[in-house]
């Protein structure tokens, strides 16, 4: 509708991006047909056709170039208009200050975009778009901005301006769909709200004439209760590994133990800082702040502590993007599972390659990795046979504390299977392991304990027999605390 | 890939190599195919060969230098102004030569690492500023009288006929081989390269062993300044100049044979005389120089092309 705030809400993989990539011309659609202003549009929108029809997209990334100025970025796309062969930088310099006047925002053409707070490159980011469908639509419309989660690294106050900001869009005419993952915001800014999941629309609401409780039930849905793999207790109740006073880029003082033979499930929504906890845990990213304890009595210095600190101390970081992060995969299976050792320099003046092999092949057979030979380049395996052989590459090392990230991000549900199962024998085993997850189905099968975060602090901590993917998304998706205090 | 076919693509540059040889001796068998001119080739390319092998180990952690080039040309100024001018015993020049291309190596390192500068670039200068100190020092003219000795111990004596200097390149390349193959350094300095922050995650000290890279190189550049000198008796100011893109070329040809897809030393050294034996009888046939830019300039362009679709494809280790 014109002059409205519309919410699109949905779990991960609910069908909202694929939406937005069909509105962008990003992606093609099976079917069904789409109208601009009442006018229809044919489908697929071809590239860079969007904001002649009226449709401009922020998407969470902004779009930005940081070391380029506000000017520059906001002409960016838009040279046609400012001057094919000519741009008249002082004549764009006014023009650009006085949309930002409109805006009221208060920004220096000049400035370097780098050097903006957050909130301010995003509001950049919003007026950028709406000056596009403003002065390029075909008709007067005011246009539809499409804001794909602009929130989840922003400040409570940025959020405020931003909202502020969107109003006044509104006043003027433009239609805004709003995406987020947070209810809170979307019950706050919005007019109407649509749910998806599994592709599908669930349900419409008018903002003002609907609950909470009614739009987490649409989101969440029934769900399926699965078998829980994991029975057994923690072996003891003594922590294995103590982090205090942890902070990083979004989480702030967390304190966080976990016991020997423990799962500790980390989740929350995106931008919640959940997933930054095992870097910070293992050195991959230094944190601002924050102490390790390790069985033993050594402490480590999180500010400083390097990778080669950590896989000493025996911490294991099984990172997301394994294709980048865990395997190097133009080099061969055997080379992979043995870095550990010939990073520790072991035999390093003689290396056994017919050893190495036959290490390598027992590995792949216990974890059950499908390849040919050791010799193979890594990136031959699918993903859950790379992800195995990842996990055989850490676990033979017998670590206390193994991080994972994300464990099985596109993996299929055999391989699933199988590296739960690793999973659990490495805590029977004593070792103590954190998986930060966005899958709550994952955590109700494997978790002892789960802790959801929220901007950056703990919200919730369920353990037991609470561990459920209805109890973790009521906790995600609950009310919260801090924001009311803002 | 069948075992055949793999067999075919590790020793394809020394078959192409034979058949070259074969070609140029069918057709001037009285000047090319003589014992003389292979092992005169032998012994003045050794040179090549080991700016070669420097060049392989920074490019095996991902890193460019491209100062080698011109530390030869210091280093092997450094030695003729060390011997011949100030009358400096060849034992001790050769150590003062050899710690100058370390420290050219620790500058490279520093800068590349500290300031987080593409070797490319941090490289080009130092060596651009290596040879304006060579030019500096050498007041542009060829230092010529350097002590016997060194000659003694490089050109003259031969084995078999061949120049010792052939010998110690044949040395160091089974020293790269061992480093590259069989020692943890070397998987160290495969991840570096290959998976930089993988190797990091896992605990390799990836700065150390960059900056151990550039050190080596840097000291291999300075043995084949001493080597260079040793060759000729003197040292020129420009002499390096000329063995940068041969020895690139060398480089990414040699990662195409021997063990595919990965810069090794074998392969190198085949590289090097496939090169310089290619060129040689183009010379003997009647051919300008400017055949040899047409040749290098080819053939590195090819290594490069072949390497893409070798790496394309299934490599294989030991």
């Amino acid at each position: 509708m014109p002059g409205e705030i519309h919410g699109l809400l949905g779990k991960n993989g609910s069908g909202k991006s694929t939406l937005i990539k069909i509105l962008s011309g990003y992606h093609k659609p099976d079917e069904g047909t789409l109208e601009v202003d009442g006018r229809p549009v044919p489908l697929p929108i071809p590239l860079g056709r969007s904001e002649a029809i009226g449709l401009a997209f922020v998407h969470q990334n902004l779009g930005l170039l940081p070391e380029a100025t506000v000017l520059e970025n906001f002409i960016a796309g838009d040279h046609a208009r400012a001057g094919q062969w000519f741009i008249n930088w002082q004549a764009e310099a006014a023009r650009a200050r006085r949309l930002f006047g409109q805006h009221h925002l208060d920004l220096d053409p000049w400035a370097t975009v780098g050097d903006l707070s957050p909130v301010k490159r995003a509001q950049l980011a919003i007026v950028r778009a709406a000056d596009r469908v403003g002065s390029h639509s075909e008709d007067a419309s005011a246009g539809l901005l499409v804001l794909d989660e602009p929130t989840p690294f922003l400040p409570i106050e940025g959020v405020r301006e931003l909202f502020a900001m969107m109003r006044r869009l509104k006043e003027t005419g433009v239609s805004i769909i709003f995406v987020s993952h947070d209810i809170d915001e979307v019950m706050e800014i919005t007019d109407r709200i649509t749910v998806l999941r599994d592709g599908h629309v669930i349900d419409s609401f008018d903002t003002a004439a609907t609950s909470r409780t009614r739009i987490v039930e649409a989101i969440v849905g029934r769900s399926l209760t699965q078998e829980r793999l994991v029975h057994a207790e923690p072996l003891a109740n003594v922590p294995m590994m103590s982090a205090s006073n942890l902070s990083g880029r979004i989480v702030r003082d967390l304190d966080l133990e976990v016991a020997p033979g423990e799962i500790l499930g980390l989740t929350g929504l995106i931008g919640s800082g959940f997933d930054e906890v095992p870097r910070l845990l293992a050195g991959a990213q230094l944190a601002s702040a924050g102490r390790l304890a390790m069985p033993g009595g050594a402490v480590h210095d999180l500010t400083r502590m390097q990778p080669a600190d950590a896989v000493a101390a025996g911490i294991a970081l099984i990172p997301a993007d394994r294709q980048k992060l865990g395997l190097a995969l133009d080099l061969s299976l055997t080379e992979n599972a043995m870095l550990p050792m010939a990073a520790r320099g072991d035999h390093c003046f003689l290396l056994d390659h017919r050893a190495r092999h036959a290490k390598t092949a027992e590995l792949m057979r216990r974890f059950v990795v499908k390849a040919e030979s050791p010799r193979q380049a890594a990136s031959e395996l699918s993903g859950g046979n790379q992800q195995k052989l990842l996990l055989a590459k850490w676990l033979q090392l017998g670590p206390k504390l193994v991080l994972l990230d994300e464990p099985t991000q596109g993996i299929d549900i055999g391989a699933r299977r199988e590296i739960y199962e690793r999973l659990l024998e490495a805590c029977a085993a004593g070792a103590a392991v954190i998986c930060a997850t966005s899958e709550f189905e994952q955590l109700e099968l494997i978790a002892h304990r789960v802790v959801v975060f929220e901007r950056g602090r703990v919200k919730a901590e369920l353990r037991g027999g609470e561990v459920t993917k209805s109890s973790i998304e009521a906790a995600c998706y609950g009310e919260t605390r801090t924001y009311e205090h803002g | 890939m069948t075992n055949v076919g793999y067999q075919l693509e590790r020793y394809g540059l020394v078959i192409v190599w034979l058949a070259v040889i074969a070609l140029f001796g069918a057709l001037r068998p009285e000047t090319f195919l003589t014992w003389s001119n292979f092992s005169s080739i032998f012994g003045s390319e050794a040179v090549l060969v080991i700016v070669t092998l420097g060049l392989i180990v920074p490019l095996t952690a991902g890193d460019f230098d491209l100062s080698i080039a011109q530390t030869l040309t210091f280093t092997s100024m450094l030695t003729a102004i060390l011997s011949a001018r100030m009358g400096v015993p060849i034992g001790y020049a050769i150590p003062i030569a050899l710690a100058a291309g370390a420290i050219v190596g620790l500058i490279n390192g520093a800068i590349t690492l500290y300031f987080r500068v593409h070797s490319l670039i941090v490289t080009l200068g130092v060596g651009t500023f290596l040879h304006g100190i060579t030019l500096w020092m050498s007041d542009s003219q060829t230092i010529s009288g350097v002590s016997r000795v060194l000659m003694q111990y490089v050109i003259i004596q031969r084995i078999f006929g061949i120049p010792v200097s052939f010998y110690y390149a044949i040395v160091l390349a089974a020293l790269v081989w061992y480093v590259l193959s069989y020692t943890a350094f070397g998987q160290q300095l495969l991840f570096t390269g290959r998976g930089r922050e993988v190797g990091r995650l896992t605990g390799v000290a990836v700065g150390r062993v960059r900056m151990t890279a550039f050190v080596v190189s840097g000291m291999m550049g300075a043995f084949a300044g001493i080597l260079y000198t040793g060759t000729t008796g003197s040292a020129n100011p420009t002499s390096g100049t000329t063995l940068l893109l041969p020895a690139f070329a060398a480089a990414f040809l040699g990662a195409t044979c021997i063990k595919p897809g990965r810069f090794n030393a074998w392969g190198s050294v085949i590289a090097v005389y496939f090169l310089v034996t290619g060129i040689n009888g183009l010379s003997v046939l009647g051919f300008r120089t400017f055949v040899h830019d047409l040749f290098y300039g080819g053939a590195l362009v090819v290594a490069v092309m072949v390497s893409q679709l070798v790496s394309g494809r299934k490599e294989r280790t030991l």
